[in-house]
């Protein structure tokens, strides 16, 4: 079997597995699975500013919330809005901010990125909370209405039903993944890896260094707003709690424990994270507990995290194979 | 004297006060930033188990100077077990693996604290030799205040002293620019940045035990004074011990005098204080490095 029809093969058993999902393991794993892919969305967005261009961010939640408050406020305020333009409200809003926040964060990078982002993130949850008239401060803004992902005259699917929830947040946040996929593999993609590397020589290549940042920074909050949007809608609230710092520690540990820098990192470690999550959370509720002390063995013992160990194990057992990628990878 | 003006300077010992306290947070981050070129996101989390540390000696004791002079140590214990067997262990990993790693220290010290305490807030009375008033000038002020303002200035004299005037603090600098060098003189390098670490959270263990009487010890404690240490060090300069000072001291009056005028604003105003500098100049006021 040729290379090429094998990741087809790959895909197609991928889709089927994912249709037929919410009939094989019911409803409880079906929201389970949902949470995953959106933890998974928030921390591949993540993974762009961390591990493709090197900016660790403390204050990714504010992206998410802001992803989340878009889609609800929207809903709240709007007569008769339909779903996918909440959504992209969703996207836009945390855009916006992000945008807002460009010019001054591009310019930094290292410990004062981190802690701009921790600073940002923790005014962005004051906000939340203090503006009480427009957030509900610690309640949230719930109980919106969610309206039906609809084709005028064609088709109506009412998404309140937890299965047809999943089916069109699978295809959401898929599509997202996707794009970001490929916003990775054209050159831009290729560009950003330089920056983290070896921003001088971007530079000097004449690629500029701040706006290939602002670029990402962009894209990279976006789908942390499409995200939060989907949260939102799953949850049908928004409070506080999105925003705080737990919420931005989350997608670090996911990345941390799938692997930095690639791509596929963050989906397996936000796997790993919720079956992780989900068996702690039978025996004990110290959740922060179980993963700080994961943070810590991740970063003492596989600091490469969950990929990194793969490709260790490959190199030990085939080590042929991985010498004529690493060919591949040089020419 | 007016009742109005008296309030304000009333005001004003507040802030200054707890200025000082940040202060002494944010000294302990900067030296520990500018001597090993870590940042510890779990100074805050140091600072606050310390706090506890400071109520469980007092209840056990009974003396609130036992606690003062124990529980900094017992602080710094941890700390020096921190740097010792997790910190040391990923040296070589870069910034971003010491940075994660704290975050997984700070979540297990709050884990930790809420199992080991509760949730509850608990509080610690101020010693009898420090509460009330003390009129100077015609004015009252309460005299725990001055106490904790009077403390600080002492920890930082001893600690700029010992710093730039011994050999151990020209040992420390040494080591920071050359360590290699430093080592080949036979000197251990390894000793002294646990050293280094343990003074760092010996100082946030200090102003956790000043805290405690003031605002009561509750798991919330990190995240209160911790972030506003965090951003006194951003602001000042990461590693600039003057500007971590003059930054603290503004947002020690800041805060009391913001929730007095701008209520609904005072908390937003210090990250406005930040966003502001830090647009003008992004490595803080007096930092050079970032």
């Amino acid at each position: 079997m040729t290379n090429k029809v094998s990741k087809w093969v790959f895909w197609l058993v991928l889709v089927v597995i994912l249709a037929a999902y919410p009939k094989l393991f019911g409803l409880y794993y079906t929201n389970l699975f949902v949470t995953f892919a959106i933890f998974a969305l928030f921390s591949v967005s993540f993974n762009l500013l961390l591990g493709y261009t090197g900016l660790l961010s403390f204050g990714h939640a504010m992206f998410f919330g802001a992803g989340g408050y878009g889609t609800a406020l929207a809903l709240k305020h709007i007569e008769g809005l339909a779903l996918l333009p909440a959504v992209l409200i969703g996207l836009l809003s945390a855009a916006a901010l992000a945008l807002i926040l460009c010019p001054l964060v591009v310019r930094v990078s290292g410990t004062a990125f981190s802690m701009l982002h921790l600073a940002f993130g923790e005014l962005m949850h004051v906000l939340a909370l203090k503006l009480r008239n427009i957030t509900g401060g610690e309640d949230g803004i719930g109980g919106f209405p969610i309206p039906p992902v609809s084709i005028p005259g064609i088709v109506s699917i009412d998404i309140r039903q937890p299965e047809n929830f999943y089916y069109f947040a699978v295809v959401c946040l898929g599509i997202s993944l996707l794009i970001i996929w490929f916003f990775t593999k054209t050159p831009f993609g290729q560009i950003q890896i330089g920056v983290r590397d070896n921003a001088k020589r971007i530079d000097y290549l004449g690629f500029k260094v701040p706006q290939t940042k602002a670029v990402v920074y962009v894209v990279s909050a976006a789908f942390a707003g499409v995200a939060g949007s989907m949260y939102a809608l799953f949850q049908n609230l928004i409070s506080s709690a999105a925003l705080n710092v737990l919420t931005s520690f989350a997608p670090i540990t996911i990345t941390m424990i799938g692997g930095v820098g690639s791509f596929f990192g963050p989906i397996v470690g936000s796997g790993i994270f919720q079956v992780i999550e989900e068996l702690t959370s039978r025996y004990t509720e110290q959740v922060e507990l179980v993963i700080g002390l994961i943070l810590i063995l991740v970063i003492m013992f596989a600091p490469m995290g969950f990929m990194g160990a793969i490709s260790l194990l490959k190199q030990t057992w085939f080590p042929s194979r991985t010498a004529r990628v690493a060919l591949k990878g040089a020419s | 004297m007016d009742p109005k003006t008296a309030m304000y300077i009333a005001q004003g010992i507040h802030g200054l006060a707890y200025g000082m306290i940040l202060f002494l947070v944010a000294s302990g981050l900067n030296i520990i930033f500018g001597m090993m070129g870590i940042l510890n996101l779990a100074h805050a989390a140091f600072f606050m188990l310390s706090a506890y540390f400071c109520f469980q000696f007092v209840s056990l004791t009974g003396s609130f100077w036992a606690a003062l002079l124990l529980a900094p140590v017992a602080t710094a214990f941890f700390g020096i077990l921190v740097e010792r067997f997790l910190l040391r262990q990923v040296r070589g990993l870069g910034h971003m693996a010491e940075l994660i790693l704290t975050v997984g220290v700070s979540l297990v010290i709050l884990a930790a604290v809420k199992i080991f305490w509760g949730t509850e807030s608990l509080p610690v009375k101020i010693p009898p030799l420090l509460t009330g008033l003390v009129s100077i000038a015609g004015m009252d002020y309460p005299v725990y205040r001055l106490f904790v303002i009077g403390m600080a200035l002492t920890v930082l004299a001893i600690m700029s002293l010992l710093l730039y005037k011994t050999r151990l603090g020209k040992i420390v600098r040494a080591a920071v620019s050359d360590a290699g060098m430093v080592s080949a003189l036979g000197i251990n390098i390894p000793l002294v940045f646990m050293l280094v670490f343990g003074i760092g959270i010996w100082l946030a263990g200090i102003a956790g035990v000043a805290v405690a009487p003031i605002l009561t010890v509750f798991p919330g404690l990190s995240d209160q004074v911790g972030m506003d240490a965090f951003v006194v060090v951003v602001t000042g300069g990461l590693g600039s011990l003057s500007g971590a000072f003059i930054v603290a001291i503004i947002f020690g009056l800041l805060s009391s005098y913001g929730v007095q005028f701008f209520s609904q604003l005072a908390p937003v105003l210090m990250f406005l204080f930040m966003a502001i500098v830090l647009a003008i100049k992004p490595t803080g006021l007096f930092g050079e490095r970032e």
